[in-house]
C-alpha cells in the first residue's frame, strides 16, 4: 500500500511543477463558468425553472460541474497510450506493482491536488462572481463527497478502457478524443440529463456517464432528494464493479498480446 | 583562407532552477523559486579556418553542445560574437543553415515516420538542390556509407548506427562547406566508427568541408583531427594540435619487460640506480614495468644497463596513450 | 513561391503516410464528426426548451456554428499546436526545425498539419446550407468572396491566439496546460455575444477575439444589420492577431533555452 501513496505523493509533486497552470487556470475555468452561465440565462430568459431547476440551481450546477471535472479529469489514457507506444510498458510490467493500480493512483494524486488548489479556490471566486447556491444541509455535502469519488472511479476506470486499447489499435488518439467528447455530453456536464428528451434519458440511464458528472451535480445543488441521491450513489457504486470485468479481461489479452509480440 | 568560423568573448547563461526538496519545499516553489546563473559556455574565443578539422572535447557538462548550437543558430548567445561563414547565425537563421550541415548523435533529424529516402526528397526540395546536384554527390554519399539498402526503411525501424549514417547523408545533402558533428559516433561499433570517420576525411579531402566535431571517444579525434579544442567547465584550456597536446602533457614512456630469470625490484633499483627511474611490478604476468621521462638518449641508456646485467625475454616501449593524457588533464586541471 | 512548392512537397509527403493507416483516418474523421454532431446536440437540446436565444433563433443559432466549422476546421488541419511546450521545447525538437532553412513556425504547421480535419469544413457547410434554406436566407455573387474572406479571417484569429499560446513556452520555465482550456473558449465565439454581459462579450471580441470565429462573420449572412461593422473587421482581426503572433513567436526562439540531451 505504501508505494501506492508514495505514488500519489510523487504526482502532487509533479502537478506541483505546472505552477503557471494554477495561475491562469482559474481564471480561465472562471471565463468558462461564466460563459455558461450567461448562456443559461438567456436559455432561461423569462422563466422561472425548466425541468425543476431555476436558474441559480442550474448557474451552481454548471460551476459545480466543472470544478468536480477538476478532480475526476485525468489523462492517463493519453499517457497510457504513450507508454505502450514508446515500450515502456513493458519495463512498467516488470515492476512489482500493479500497472493498472499504479495508474489510478497517479489520477487521484492528481486530483486531489486540482481539488485543493484549484476547484476549492477556484469555487470561492465563482461564488463571489456568480450567484450560487451552497447547501446548507450536511448530509448533501456526504453524498455530494462520496459521489465525486465514485465518479472519479468511474471516469478513471473508462480511461484504463481507452488506455488499453491501444495494444490493439495502432494509433488510438481519434479514439481517445472522441470519448472525451461523448463523455462532456453524455455525463451532463454540458447540460443535466433531464434537460434530454425523455427517449434519450431512458438510454442514458443504462449507460455508466451520468455517474461521472450529472449525480454528483444534481446532489450538489439539491435537485435530488435524499433518496434519489442514494440510489443514484448505489447505481455509482454498481457501475464502478461492472467496469472492473471488461479491463480485466481486456487486460489479460493484451498482457498476453504483449508477451507474444514483445511489446 | 577565409575563417569559417569566428568566435569572440563568447558567453552563455543558463537559469538553473533548483527544487526544494519535499512536499513542503515543493509548495514553496510554488510561490518563490530559486535559482542561480550558471554559464555554460564562458567566454570562449577561436577561430577555425576553411578545410580544417577540429576536434571539440571536454568532460560531461562542459559546454561542447552549447557550443554547437550557438554556432548553428540554435541558441542565442548571452553576449559574445560568433560569425559562421561570414554570417550572424542568430540574424540571417533561414539564409544562414542552408550553408551548414548538423548532426546530432543524440537526437534524430530525420522525420520519424517516413522511410529515409521520402525524408532526403523532402530535404532536398528544402535545401533548393537540384536534381543533377543531387544524383552526383548524393550517390557518392549513399555509396560510401552504404545506405542504400536501408533508403525504404522508415527511420524508427533502423538501428542507431544504421540510423546514423543516414543522418549524416541527410546533413550532407546540400553539400554544405561547413559540417557540425554532436557526438557522431555515440554508441556504434567499431566497423561504423571506421567507416564514418573514413567517409569524413574523404568529404574533408574532395570538397574542403570543415568540420567541427565533438565526441568522448578519443580515437575519432587522433583519426580525424589535427587540431583539438579542449573546454572545460565553459572556457578553452587548450586550443592546438592534437600533436603538442602529447608532447606537452605526455607523461614519458613505459617500458615493459619480461625476464627469464627470477627478478626482484630491488635488482632493478640497484642496476638503475643512476637514473630517474620508477619500477612497479605486475605481480600476476611477471611484468616489470619502467616509467621514464620521454627522452631517447635516457632511455636507451635504461634499457642497455638492464639488458647488459639481466636475460630479457621481451621488451615493449609504450608512449603514455592520448585517453591517458586526457583523463589526467579532466582529473587535475591543465595547470 | 518556394513556401509553396515546400507546401505541396509536405502535403504529398503526408498523403502517403496517412494512406498506410487508414483505418486510423476513418476513426479520425469519425471522431471530429462525433465532436460536431455533441455540438449540435447540445444546440438542439436547449431549443427543447426554449424558443429564443437572447432574440436569435434555433436555426440561427445552428447556421453560426455551421459557419464556425469552416474556420475551424482550417485550423485544425494546420495549426495542430497544442502539445507544442512538450513536443518541441520539453523534447528539444525545435534543435531540428532551428537547423534548417524554413520559418521554424511553418515548418511546425506542416509537419503537424492534419488534413482530414478539413471534412470538417464540409459539414459546416452542410449545416450551413441546412440552416439556410430553413431560414430562407437570399444568396447574392458577393456572399463566396465575403465567405472566403470572413473564413481566412477567422482561422488567423485562431491561429493567431493558439501561437500566442504556444509562445509563452519561450518565456515560461514551467509547463502549462491553458492550451486545452482554450479550446474551451473558443466554443463561446459560437453563441449570440449580446447575450453575455459586458466584460465577457469584449474579452471574446477584443482579448481573445474568438467571436469573430463565429457570431460575427455568421451575422453577415444573417443579414443582422447591427452586427455588420463587426463582420467587416474579421479579416482585419485576422491579420493583426496573426501578425502580432509571428513577430511574439519570432521573439521567442531568441529566447529559446534548448533541452539539454
Ligand atoms: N537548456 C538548458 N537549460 C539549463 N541548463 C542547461 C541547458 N542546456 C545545457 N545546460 C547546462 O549547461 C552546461 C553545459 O551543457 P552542454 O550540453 O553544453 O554540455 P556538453 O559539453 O555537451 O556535455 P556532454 O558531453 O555531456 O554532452 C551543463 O552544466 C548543463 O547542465
Ligand atoms: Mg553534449
Amino acid at each position: 500500500m505504501d508505494k501506492y501513496i508514495e505514488m500519489i505523493r510523487i504526482r502532487f509533486l509533479m502537478m506541483l511543477a505546472y505552477r503557471t497552470n494554477y495561475y491562469t487556470g482559474i481564471l480561465i475555468y472562471s471565463i468558462n463558468i461564466g460563459a455558461y452561465y450567461f448562456l443559461w440565462s438567456a436559455i432561461y430568459g423569462e422563466k422561472d425553472a425548466i425541468e425543476g431547476m431555476s436558474v441559480i440551481q442550474m448557474s451552481t450546477y454548471v460551476a459545480v460541474a466543472w470544478m468536480a471535472r477538476a478532480f475526476y479529469f485525468n489523462n492517463i489514457d493519453r499517457e497510457m497510450a504513450a507508454e505502450i507506444k514508446e515500450g515502456k510498458v513493458a519495463v512498467e510490467l516488470i515492476r512489482p506493482y500493479n500497472y493498472l493500480g499504479m495508474k489510478t493512483m497517479q489520477g487521484l494524486g492528481e486530483g486531489i491536488f486540482r481539488l485543493f488548489f484549484f476547484s476549492v479556490p477556484g469555487m470561492v471566486i465563482v461564488s463571489f462572481i456568480f450567484p450560487l447556491q451552497f447547501s446548507a444541509d450536511w448530509t448533501t455535502w456526504i453524498f455530494f463527497a462520496v459521489s465525486i469519488v465514485l465518479s472519479f472511479f468511474i471516469n478513471t476506470q473508462i480511461n484504463l478502457l481507452t488506455g488499453i486499447t491501444t495494444f490493439f489499435l495502432f494509433n488510438n488518439t481519434g479514439l481517445i478524443r472522441a470519448k472525451r467528447v461523448v463523455i462532456d455530453l453524455f455525463s451532463g456536464l454540458l447540460i443535466p440529463i433531464s434537460f434530454f428528451p425523455l427517449w434519450a434519458q431512458d438510454v442514458l440511464k443504462y449507460l455508466p456517464f451520468q455517474g461521472i458528472s450529472y449525480v454528483p451535480s444534481m446532489i450538489f445543488t439539491n435537485s435530488f432528494s435524499n433518496n434519489e441521491a442514494i440510489q443514484a450513489i448505489i447505481m455509482q457504486g454498481i457501475w464502478v464493479l461492472i467496469l472492473i470485468i471488461p479491463i480485466q479481461v481486456l487486460w489479460i489479452i493484451a498482457k498476453k498480446q504483449l508477451i507474444i509480440q514483445g511489446g | 583562407m577565409t575563417d569559417a568560423i569566428t568566435v569572440r568573448n563568447l558567453k552563455k547563461e543558463f537559469k538553473a532552477y533548483s527544487s526544494r526538496s519535499g512536499l513542503k519545499g515543493a509548495f514553496r516553489d510554488l510561490l518563490t523559486r530559486n535559482y542561480k546563473i550558471v554559464p555554460a559556455v564562458n567566454n570562449i574565443s577561436f577561430q577555425v579556418k576553411q578545410g580544417e578539422m577540429v576536434g571539440y572535447i571536454g568532460e560531461n557538462g562542459a559546454g561542447k553542445s552549447t557550443t554547437i548550437k550557438m554556432l548553428t543558430g540554435i541558441l542565442t548567445p548571452t553576449s559574445g560574437e560568433v560569425i559562421v561563414n561570414g554570417m550572424n547565425p542568430h540574424k540571417d537563421r533561414e539564409k544562414f543553415v542552408r550553408t551548414i550541415g548538423v548532426v546530432f548523435g543524440q537526437r534524430s533529424q530525420l522525420w520519424w515516420d517516413i522511410a529515409v529516402q521520402e525524408s532526403f526528397r523532402l530535404l532536398k526540395k528544402v535545401y533548393k538542390v537540384t536534381d543533377e546536384q543531387y544524383d552526383s554527390h548524393m550517390s557518392h554519399v549513399i555509396k560510401t556509407l552504404d545506405i542504400e539498402p536501408l533508403l525504404d526503411k522508415p527511420v524508427r525501424k533502423l538501428s542507431l548506427g544504421q540510423r546514423m549514417r543516414c543522418e549524416l547523408a541527410a546533413a550532407l545533402i546540400h553539400n554544405p562547406p561547413l559540417l557540425f558533428l554532436d557526438e557522431p559516433t555515440i554508441g556504434l561499433d567499431v566497423l561504423v566508427k571506421l567507416k564514418i570517420r573514413e567517409f569524413l576525411k574523404e568529404i574533408n579531402d574532395k570538397y574542403n568541408t570543415t568540420i567541427l566535431l565533438t565526441t568522448h571517444d578519443l580515437s575519432d579525434i587522433e583519426a580525424l583531427c589535427e587540431r583539438v579544442v579542449m573546454l572545460d567547465e565553459g572556457k578553452i584550456i587548450y586550443d592546438g594540435a592534437l600533436k603538442s597536446l602529447k608532447e606537452k602533457w605526455g607523461e614519458g614512456k613505459e617500458i615493459e619487460f619480461q625476464f627469464l630469470e627470477d627478478v626482484t625490484l630491488n635488482d632493478l633499483n640497484r642496476i638503475t640506480a643512476s637514473s630517474e627511474v620508477k619500477w612497479e611490478k605486475d605481480e600476476k604476468k611477471a611484468i616489470f614495468t619502467a616509467f621514464a621521462e620521454d627522452n631517447d638518449e635516457l632511455i636507451s641508456l635504461l634499457i642497455a644497463k638492464v639488458v647488459a646485467d639481466l636475460k630479457v625475454k621481451d621488451i615493449d616501449i609504450k608512449e603514455t596513450s592520448t585517453e591517458e593524457i586526457i583523463r589526467n588533464i579532466y582529473d587535475r586541471g591543465i595547470s | 513561391m518556394f513556401y509553396i512548392a515546400i507546401f505541396f512537397q509536405y502535403v504529398a509527403q503526408y498523403m502517403k503516410t496517412r494512406m498506410q493507416y487508414r483505418a486510423d483516418l476513418f476513426v479520425e474523421i469519425f471522431s471530429d464528426l462525433l465532436f460536431q454532431a455533441v455540438n449540435l446536440i447540445f444546440i438542439l437540446v436547449v431549443f427543447g426548451h426554449t424558443n429564443l436565444l437572447g432574440g436569435w433563433t434555433r436555426d440561427e443559432i445552428i447556421f453560426i456554428y455551421g459557419f464556425f466549422l469552416v474556420p475551424y476546421a482550417l485550423f485544425s488541419s494546420f495549426f495542430n499546436i497544442w502539445n507544442f511546450n512538450e513536443r518541441y521545447i520539453v523534447k528539444g525538437e525545435l534543435d531540428r526545425i532551428l537547423t534548417r532553412p524554413i520559418h521554424s513556425l511553418f515548418q511546425i504547421v506542416l509537419e503537424r498539419m492534419e488534413l482530414e480535419s478539413l471534412f470538417g469544413a464540409v459539414t459546416g457547410i452542410a449545416v450551413m446550407i441546412y440552416a439556410g434554406n430553413n431560414l430562407g436566407l437570399g444568396f447574392s455573387w458577393t456572399d463566396p468572396f465575403l465567405f472566403f474572406l470572413f473564413v481566412i479571417g477567422g482561422m488567423l484569429v485562431y491561429g493567431g491566439i493558439f501561437v500566442l499560446i504556444a509562445c509563452i513556452s519561450f518565456w515560461a520555465d514551467a509547463r502549462t496546460s491553458i492550451m486545452p482550456m482554450m479550446y474551451n473558449i473558443g466554443n463561446y465565439g459560437r453563441y449570440p455575444v449580446d447575450i453575455y454581459n459586458s466584460v465577457i462579450r469584449f474579452v471574446l471580441t477584443w482579448v481573445l477575439p474568438f467571436a469573430f470565429v463565429g457570431v460575427y462573420p455568421a451575422s453577415y449572412f444573417l443579414g443582422k444589420e447591427e452586427w455588420f461593422l463587426y463582420s467587416f473587421l474579421t479579416p482585419v482581426i485576422g491579420i493583426v492577431f496573426f501578425s502580432i503572433s509571428i513577430v511574439t513567436w519570432n521573439s521567442g526562439v531568441k529566447r529559446y533555452r534548448g533541452a539539454g540531451n
